[in-house]
């Protein structure tokens, strides 16, 4: 089939004003937060799940493979679309469709965005916990795809705790419902496998979310250290102490000095790290353990411990946080983020192995992470236009990669595989072990219609199909 | 072919993979096999493909007894006790999966750490079964399922590959939720031989609060005021009037108890005193509710039989789950499947996640528990219903659980010769 009868087929599905296919229009859909671009052939906005199915149907019938796409807000190139690609876009699948505040669950489409969503309940009094930096603009939906985390994860858990339901459109075409409002459900546990399963299973078009209840008190602690190290040690002091903070977040000086630069959180700028500690829930239980997390940063020699006065105070502090990324990209042109795991007693080992890579390839790197679980985000900052350092950054980023896995790691604790990190793979698994992940996919994606290319690695795979992007025809429209 | 049903060939190459202490022919039929690794595990069921043998791997016998089964080869997880990782300042663990609840409780629990499971007879329940079944006790309300703190898990496939998922750490994305494929779905799909998990801080001190009512709906009315408020315990269980009888058989009147376990400090605990005021009517600490709590997590198997390993058929168990609010309405409907009017049915259920066991039926238990009709029945009472299983039974999950396409296409890519074909589930 042309792209332009695809395009037409698309329009009769979702309506003329639902696809893009202008060359201007679609610069737009070809990158995420990542460093990986392509342009996609073209791009659908479906308002409803019969109309996902009905595109479904029409990639396989003209074999185009397919990529849904929430915010563009992820870091492995979970939505960037193959060559000749289409992309389904959920910018107008938005919508809260039930609010059961008896069974503590909401009923959301795909493009609702993860902070709107806590929002809108928060008269009720609950919220939804996972919270990825981006949540003023990721969606439910791309938070499914890829099972974000975000700093509060070390006590409540990543996406796939939240989520007990959905509604799945397969490569088949066929929609089918997994789980419901209930905690459990029957057969095998396919809600729990399609989260994280990044758009290579099926297409996620209604999520049932769970939400928890708000805290009664907050508090949030600044422990303000004078090296690296002693910050790094004090992660697993706090632990040891039998405390599990609701978020542990780390900031080293150079990066703690970039951020109070753009946002004037209050950090101080002459400290080697901070962390940052969040402790919530019954008002007695806080106050008892912020006062056992300020002992024990005092102990690991933190020079001052400091608590957020008031609501301001603290959404400043977090307002530094979540905006870190976007702080440093004041000092260069581009960065490239990673987000390695180790055991949390390795951090004090490897924020040393990064310094030592940074030296290395000559490359500034800033450390800002979510601390508590072990969850690295070495910042890695270059310029894009010297194709040079692209390399030497992919290579830095590899080698802290590897030792993270040598160290009983992983390579990613919160933003998925995608593109970027799926030739890291086989640094974790097996030949069988990949087999293995590869029939289930096949199982529902045999011909790799949906986001081919994506998690799983390219240099060992035979028997992966990379899915039907090399028509001809799209390609031959210059996509 | 001898009188076991295998060939004298098969029952050769089974010694010759696990040593001749390790596979022995059963009285019954088939061939008990005890492997000494994952190798080994693998090795067996390549043969078993080859061979087109059934295999049912088996761990504790707390869910399914080992001795009813009859599948060619019964591949007994016992021997993989093998401690992975474990680094108590990670708080994390890794185990083999024939390592039992307790002595994993053991291991860490010298480190004043908690493995948040407490299934029933974790002297008996394996890692493996555990996961296998996904069961769960008392904590399940406060730590949430092993679904929730499973972060690795190792398994040989139906079609002998040996392979993983997930790892040692906390927090990881990397690759396909193999652990969620795997945890509840009953050796259907592969054998499980290790898995990580995440620990917690043992609490320092308990209490255990507990709070009678005359009818169900008035206890639910004090889960939902519980669940409101800023409180958040560790385990809110809720006891029938039955199922305490047979826990205190000195007990004579019928009211449904509310357990709720807190943990924290002496001013943390004087608040929960506050916030749940004076429908407390019984505060237990130490021994006292150490004992009531083992009593709720094992219920309704009698201390005396505990060890043995058949117990299970003879008291059969059902489980389900669905929505906070329909909770009363599961009761009701237990209790009409029962026999109308018999009020006997005695039930246990983490009912702050929407849990209700259901035990204690009637004499003409085989028509009652005929998997298909309850399950028809109860599906029909309930269209929220979320899970429902009975212990032992072939199909656990009482006739078909939905979504048939989609399940038979995940057995046919990791067991597509249905070699582990213990559990009937299609």
């Amino acid at each position: 089939m042309q792209l332009s009868a695809v395009v037409e087929q698309l329009r009769k599905i979702a309506g003329r004003d639902a696809v893009l296919d202008r060359p201007e229009d679609l610069m737009l859909y070809e990158y995420d937060a990542g460093v990986r671009k392509c342009t996609p052939a073209a791009v659908v906005f479906p308002q409803n799940t019969e109309q996902v199915a009905e595109i479904m149907r029409l990639a396989k019938r003209a074999e185009f493979p397919l990529v849904a796409r929430g915010a563009g807000t992820g870091l492995s190139g979970g939505a960037i679309a193959p060559e000749g690609g289409v992309v389904v876009a959920f910018a107008r699948m938005n919508r809260i469709l039930e609010v059961d505040a008896d069974n503590m669950r909401a009923v959301v489409q795909p493009g609702v965005v993860n902070q709107q969503l806590s929002e809108n309940v928060a008269h009720l009094g609950l919220y939804f916990a996972p919270d990825p930096s981006s949540q003023k603009a990721c969606t439910i939906g791309g938070n499914v795809a890829e099972n974000s985390g975000g700093p509060h994860t070390l006590m409540y858990g990543v996406t796939v705790n939240h989520v007990t339901g959905l509604t799945v459109v397969l490569p088949s075409g066929e929609v089918v419902h997994f789980g419901g409002k209930a905690a459990e459900s029957n057969g095998y546990d396919l809600t729990g496998f399609l989260v994280g399963s990044e758009g290579t299973v099926g297409i996620v078009t209604e999520v049932t979310v769970r939400l928890l209840r708000r805290p009664e008190r907050i508090a949030t602690l600044l422990g303000i250290f004078e090296t690296i190290d002693d910050g790094a040690k004090t992660v697993s002091a706090i632990t040891a102490a039998g405390i599990t903070p609701a978020a542990l977040e780390m900031l080293d000086g150079w990066t703690l000095r970039a951020v109070e630069e753009a946002c004037h959180a209050g950090y101080p700028l002459d400290a080697g790290a901070v962390l940052l500690i969040e402790l919530d829930g019954l008002a007695e239980q806080v106050e008892e353990q912020a006062e056992a997390v300020r002992e024990v940063c005092l102990q690991q020699r933190a020079r001052e411990v400091r608590r957020a006065k008031d609501d301001n105070e603290r959404a400043l502090l977090w307002k530094g946080r979540k905006n870190a990324f976007a702080a440093l990209g004041r000092l260069a042109p581009s960065y490239y983020s990673q987000d390695g795991v180790v055991p949390r007693t390795k951090i004090p080992a490897v924020l040393e192995f990064i310094g030592s890579v940074s030296k290395k390839y000559g490359l500034r790197i800033g450390n800002i992470f979510h601390a508590g679980d072990g969850n690295l985000h070495p910042l890695i900052l270059f310029d894009p236009r010297d194709p040079h350092q692209l390399e030497l950054v992919q290579a830095a980023g590899a080698e802290i990669l590897e030792w993270c896995v040598a160290a009983g790691g992983s390579i990613t604790g919160e933003h998925g595989v995608g593109l970027e990190k799926r030739n890291l793979m086989p640094l974790l698994f097996t030949d069988d072990d990949l087999d293995v992940m590869l029939s289930l996919r096949n199982a529902f994606n045999a011909a790799g219609v949906l986001n081919p290319g994506k998690l799983f690695p390219t240099t060992r795979m035979c028997r992966e199909t990379m899915g039907p992007s090399s028509n001809p025809v799209l390609q031959s429209e210059g996509m | 072919m001898s009188a076991t049903g295998l060939s004298l060939d098969v029952a050769r190459e089974l010694r010759a993979v696990c040593g001749e202490d390790y596979a022995r022919e059963r009285p019954a039929g088939g061939v008990y096999v005890s492997p000494g690794s994952a190798e080994e595990v693998a090795a067996i069921l390549k043969l078993a493909n080859q061979h087109h043998l059934s295999v049912a791997p088996a761990g504790g016998s707390t869910e399914q007894s080992a001795a009813l089964m009859r599948p060619n080869i019964l591949l007994h997880l016992n021997r993989l006790t093998q401690v992975e990782h474990y680094d108590h300042a990670d708080l994390t663990v890794g185990v083999g999966a024939g390592t039992t609840v307790a002595q994993l409780n053991t291991l860490v629990g010298a480190d004043r750490l908690l493995f948040a499971c407490d299934p029933p007879l974790p002297e008996r329940a394996t890692v493996g079964g555990i996961l296998a079944t996904a069961s769960h006790g008392p904590l399940r309300h406060g730590y949430g399922a092993l679904r929730d703190f499973c972060i690795g898990i190792h398994f040989v496939t139906g079609d002998g590959r040996r392979a993983k998922g997930g790892g040692r750490v906390v927090k990881n994305v990397a690759g396909y939720d193999l652990m969620k494929l795997l945890i509840g779905s009953y050796g259907t799909l592969a054998v499980i031989t290790s898995a990580s998990f995440k620990l917690f801080p043992a609490p320092r001190q308990t209490r255990t609060f507990l709070a009678e009512f005359a009818t169900a709906k008035e206890a639910l009315e004090f889960r939902d005021r519980v669940m409101r408020s800023p409180l958040s315990p560790m385990c809110l269980e809720l006891v029938s009037p039955g199922a305490r009888k047979q826990m205190r058989p000195e007990v004579t009147d019928d009211a449904w108890v509310m357990c709720l376990r807190a943990a924290g400090s002496d001013t943390v605990l004087a608040r929960y005193r506050k916030e749940l005021g004076s429908v407390i009517t019984k505060e237990l600490e130490g021994e006292s509710e150490s004992r009531m709590w083992r009593a709720v997590q094992d219920y309704p198997i009698p201390d005396a039989l505990k060890a043995e390993a058949t117990i299970v058929g003879e008291f059969p168990r059902i489980n389900l789950t669905v929505p906070l609010n329909k909770v009363a309405q599961a009761i009701e409907a237990v209790n009409q499947y029962a026999k109308p009017g018999w009020m006997g049915v005695a039930m246990v259920g983490r009912v702050g996640v929407g849990h209700l066991m259901a035990t204690n039926w009637p004499d003409d238990v085989e028509t009652c528990m005929h998997p298909d009709m309850l399950g028809e029945y109860l599906r029909g009472c309930l269209p929220d219903l979320g899970s429902l299983t009975v212990d032992g039974l072939a199909n656990p999950w009482c006739g078909a659980p939905g979504n048939e396409p989609s399940l038979r296409a995940v057995k046919q890519a990791l067991d597509p010769n249905n070699v582990l074909r213990g559990r009937v589930i299609f």
